[in-house]
């Protein structure tokens, strides 16, 4: 039987308060960058705008680009190579309603290089109004997901278990988040994706541990809270490492392999994935942890008073 | 057991069949497509036809005519050996569009496409029907384009408020004297809604008449269509045919005598006005003496900025966001005599002219109240649809028209592109567009025609005027033309949209999501590397470190791969290139279940248990961890389907099917597989 793990008995639980000052630390550092910044850097989807990436078959010269956009009246876009040097990433941020700008820029760059004939690889043209929306619709659909999975793991399990769960999974989301804001990432449509994702993939691990816990008590039932959490852990660690290396895998692949569309949906997976273990050890069985301590004292308090 | 692991075994069976009658098509079309090449390069090197006359005449049914009609002068057996491959390409051509629809769709992000959504111009709608319009109605309708921009605001509750705040009834400029503020809304909000169908309508039309296979067009919400264009090769010629609103109007031209009229008074008005705040002689003096220093021109022609002369006019406001396009210069001396008609230039044909540059200025002295009080009631000002080249300067032309259109393209039965033949007015060889009116049409055009003889009757598109021919006869059949350099494409595209009609309610694009064939190619040959590597590591990994229990999760794995992809061809779900991520993620999250129960089994293992009351303990114990944490997952993609566009419902899609069929392999399939090993074998130990 190969293994990598046999039976461990780690005291997860001793390192909780490290851990989680760890984490606070690095979301404080996330959140203090994005205020400095104004919030996440979004992308266009969000926040309106135009993105045009643009194939030569030569790589141009970039003053040429940026004289002929400013001929015809664009003088104010951000032009950069992406990739390569004849991959050009064109960004026209705020604009109005309406999506002319695509056209009348790829119109403008046609002109300038008859002899190296652009192709337009992707155009993503977004308006301030479905910028505004897709935000609101983005918060809104991580905030219900997390509300779903409030109401579903507390009906299976017991509250706190789910109140624990879900602070875990809000700390992956913040965790990613803040990477991305020090990384000066875009958060993007498929980023969003992806936070979704990672939301639905840590909690197979929290409950998976819970699982175990709920089991655990069941046999062992003058084990402290501490005992149960530490023993439950450690047996599924077998199984959430080699999950945890199969879908770390993946998303590397997808990371190196995946392309550029995909590249930030990507990157919040890898961040997330080990975000995802990390947060059910360390904040979901925590908070657990905590709780029960606090509901054992105020029983023993309400103890002393009847006696 | 034994009739139980009968009746999943049959499940598994069929399931699997099933699945690869699914895919049948998937797997067989691409061969087939390969074959259709071959003939088609040989038809074309043998037929000297193109490849796109082969497409049209093999979707119309007409490839064998086609050809006869091509190799007419070839001996019999040269065009025997060809029809025979001919015949050939149809049987197959038949096979492929059956099987095309069978396979699993491709979303725009992976075989190129553009997908636009557009939105009514509800301010411009209403600015369209209200009647009576002064400034008033102009600053509440302003107020109002900024408080309907927040999202999800309702459009004409707002409209209800904006008006009722500023005391005035919605009768003064909608619906009839009778009607109640609330019948009104309730009236405009239904003409709305009615537009958008009608709009709907017409697009299908147009995109259909334009020659993109296989659009899709649908309604989002109540004021929304978005429009699905698969590898289109001309984007912007496509965009412009859907946002194009083309309603065609003719107009009569009014007098050049009033025209002149109405000039000379805007002249004077403005003279006025300047002459009353002399304050701006400082700003202009300077920036004269600038630039005609460096042009060396004769020494009164005193070039000023449009925007310096005007900057104490009260009837052209010099704001700065208009600042930039008015760095026009004109000859101060002639300004200061005549400050409107220095703008214009005459440039013969009777026609008024307005050099590019000037345009923005002229539209905004057009626009100012006060000028607009000098417009005849029953006139206005149109421009010229495009700008012409005279002498090195661009210009534009400015007519005078009769408000009320004589007829509009309502009336229209046909209208086609054609290549003129010199008689007419144009040139040989130039693109036209002959329209044909119903009878009612006929009727009215006979008589306006008729009637005015002499006069110049304007042909409108969209408030611009693509041309004004004068009338030399009454003209009884009902048909017109419409001239002035265009190439075959945009007569042609002219000629669809003047079909379809006019949109019922103006439109603009408000999200535009394009990708190039070659990214989408890209994205395909990525996507499928990624998804063979990381399926090659996953299998590698789980053989390993499992053995054979590790070979069995890896068969479910791929199964579940082939189910996946089989549930998506059957319900005709697309695969978009999250879509590929998505299943990507399925390989490694898969994998999970098995994990659990193999975990659990050796677990049980070393608790020194038999290999079967081991497995019937990891499975009985994994299943509801397994189904717990998939169930929390489920609800994470769907709510994921609910909110995303297209692409990222596309991963939605795949990681919901993927983490559904997961189960069932991984907790069905293997069991079936343990349980007959384990009875047949009576095992001692288990390879895990």
């Amino acid at each position: 039987m190969m293994q990598f793990f046999g039976e461990t008995r780690i005291d997860f639980i001793r390192l909780r308060w490290k851990a989680i000052t760890f984490s606070a630390v690095f979301i404080l550092a996330g959140i203090v960058s994005m205020l400095i910044k104004g919030g996440p850097k979004y992308g266009v989807d969000f926040l309106g705008g135009t993105v045009i990436q643009v194939h030569f078959p030569q790589a141009p010269n970039i003053g040429d680009v940026r004289q002929a956009l400013a001929n015809a009246g664009y003088g104010d876009i951000e032009i950069k190579t992406f990739g390569a040097a004849n991959e050009i990433l064109l960004r026209a941020e705020k604009q109005e309603e309406g999506t002319a700008i695509s056209d009348a820029v790829m119109n403008a760059l046609r002109q300038a290089f008859p002899q190296n004939a652009p192709e337009e690889r992707l155009v993503e043209s977004v308006g301030p109004k479905i910028g505004r929306e897709l935000r609101t619709a983005a918060i809104w659909a991580t905030l219900i997901s997390l509300a779903l999975i409030l109401i579903y793991v507390s009906f299976r399990f017991e509250f706190i278990f789910a109140a624990g769960a879900v602070i875990a999974l809000f700390h992956d989301v913040m965790v990613t988040l803040s990477f991305f804001s020090l990384l000066d990432m875009e958060v993007n449509l498929t980023v969003v994706a992806a936070f979704l994702t990672i939301v639905g993939f840590s909690l197979n691990d929290t409950i998976v541990v819970m699982d175990r816990i709920r089991e655990n008590r069941r046999i062992h039932r003058d084990a402290t809270i501490e005992q149960l959490i530490n023993l439950s852990v450690n047996q599924t660690l077998g199984r959430t490492v080699i999950t945890s290396l199969t879908v770390f895998t993946v998303v590397l692949i997808l990371l190196f392999f995946g392309g550029d569309v995909i590249y930030n949906f990507a990157f919040a997976m890898t961040v997330g994935v080990i975000a995802g273990v990390y947060s059910t050890v360390y904040i979901a069985a925590p908070v657990v942890v905590e709780w029960h301590k606090k509901a054992e004292i105020q029983k023993i308090r309400r103890g002393v008073k009847v006696a | 057991m034994r009739r139980n692991n009968l009746l999943r075994t049959i499940i598994i069976v069929l399931a699997i069949v099933w699945s690869l009658w699914q895919l049948y098509p998937t797997f067989i079309v691409g061969r087939q497509k390969k074959e259709a090449e071959n003939y088609l390069v040989h038809i074309e090197q043998q037929t000297g036809l193109q490849r796109d006359e082969i497409n049209e005449a093999l979707n119309a049914g007409q490839l064998e005519s086609r050809i006869r009609q091509r190799l007419h002068d070839k001996s019999a057996e040269n065009v025997q050996a060809v029809m025979k491959e001919a015949a050939s390409l149809i049987a197959l051509h038949d096979k492929i569009s059956k099987n095309d629809a069978k396979t699993i769709k491709r979303g725009l992000d992976l075989q190129g496409g553009t997908y636009l959504v557009y939105e009514v111009n509800l301010p411009k709608l209403m600015r369209d029907v209200a009647k009576n319009k002064d400034t008033r109605f102009e600053e509440i309708m302003k107020k109002l384009d900024e408080v309907a921009a927040a999202p999800n605001a309702d459009y004409f509750a707002a409209l209800q408020a904006e008006f009722s705040d500023a005391d005035i009834r919605l009768n003064r400029y909608f619906g009839s004297r009778a009607q109640t503020d609330a019948q009104i809304i309730d009236e405009l909000r239904k003409e709305a809604d009615d537009a958008i169908d009608r709009n709907l309508e017409i697009l299908r039309n147009r995109i259909d008449q334009f020659g993109v296979s296989e659009p899709s067009i649908t309604k989002q919400g109540s004021r929304r269509v978005v429009v699905e264009l698969a590898g289109i090769t001309d984007k912007n010629r496509a965009k412009n045919i859907i946002g194009k609103t083309a309603l065609l109007e003719f107009n009569l031209v009014k007098d050049p005598q009033i025209f002149q009229d109405v000039i000379t008074k805007i002249d004077n008005l403005l003279k006025r006005d300047l002459a009353a705040k002399p304050d701006t002689g400082a700003a202009v003096d300077t920036s004269a003496t600038d630039s005609t220093g460096a042009s060396g021109k004769v020494s009164q022609d005193k070039a000023v900025n449009v925007s310096d002369l005007f900057a104490g006019s009260s009837i052209v406001p010099s704001d700065s966001a208009a600042g930039a396009a008015d760095s026009v210069q004109v000859d101060k001396d002639i300004f200061s005599g005549n400050p409107f008609i220095s703008l214009l230039r005459d440039v013969g044909r009777s026609e008024v002219a307005v050099p590019a540059k000037n345009v923005r200025a002229v539209e905004r002295i057009l626009n100012n109240p006060e000028v607009q009080k000098l417009i005849p009631p029953d006139a206005e000002f149109a421009w010229s649809n495009k700008p012409e080249k005279v002498a090195d300067e661009q210009y534009h032309y400015l007519y005078l028209l009769k408000k009320e259109a004589e007829l509009t393209g309502a009336l229209l039965t046909d209208a086609q592109q054609q290549i003129a033949s010199g008689a007419g007015m144009t040139r040989q060889g130039e693109w036209t567009v002959s329209m044909q009116m119903n009878d009612e049409g006929t009727k009215i055009f006979s008589r306006v025609t008729g009637a005015n003889v002499n006069k110049r009757l304007g042909i409108v598109l969209d408030n611009k005027v693509v041309m004004a021919p004068n009338i030399k006869e009454k003209i009884p059949g009902g048909s017109a033309s419409i001239e002035g350099n265009m190439n075959a494409d945009e007569a042609k595209d002219l000629a669809i949209v003047l079909r379809a009609g006019s949109l019922q309610a103006p439109m603009q694009a408000i999200e535009e999501r394009t990708v190039g064939p070659s990214l989408g190619q890209d994205s395909i040959s990525k996507g499928t590397w990624s998804a063979v590597i990381s399926l090659i590591l996953v299998m590698l990994f789980m053989a390993i470190y499992y053995k054979l229990s590790g070979v069995l999760a890896d068969a479910a794995l791929v199964l579940n791969l082939v189910m996946l992809l089989a549930c998506m061809a059957f319900l005709k779900a697309t695969l978009t290139l999250p879509g590929i991520a998505g299943i990507i993620l399925t390989i490694g999250m898969a994998v999970d279940a098995n994990v659990l129960i193999l975990e659990r089994i050796r677990e049980e293992l070393r608790a020194g248990k038999t290999v079967r009351t081991s497995i019937e303990a990891g499975y009985g114990r994994a299943f509801w961890t397994i189904f717990d944490s998939n169930i929390t997952t489920l609800l994470t993609a769907l709510v994921l389907y609910q909110f995303g566009t297209g692409p990222i419902k596309g991963f939605a899609v795949t990681l919901m099917f993927g983490i559904t069929v997961s189960m069932f392999t991984a907790i069905v399939m293997t069991r079936v597989v343990y349980d007959y090993v384990t009875r047949r074998y009576n095992l001692k130990t288990l390879s895990i």
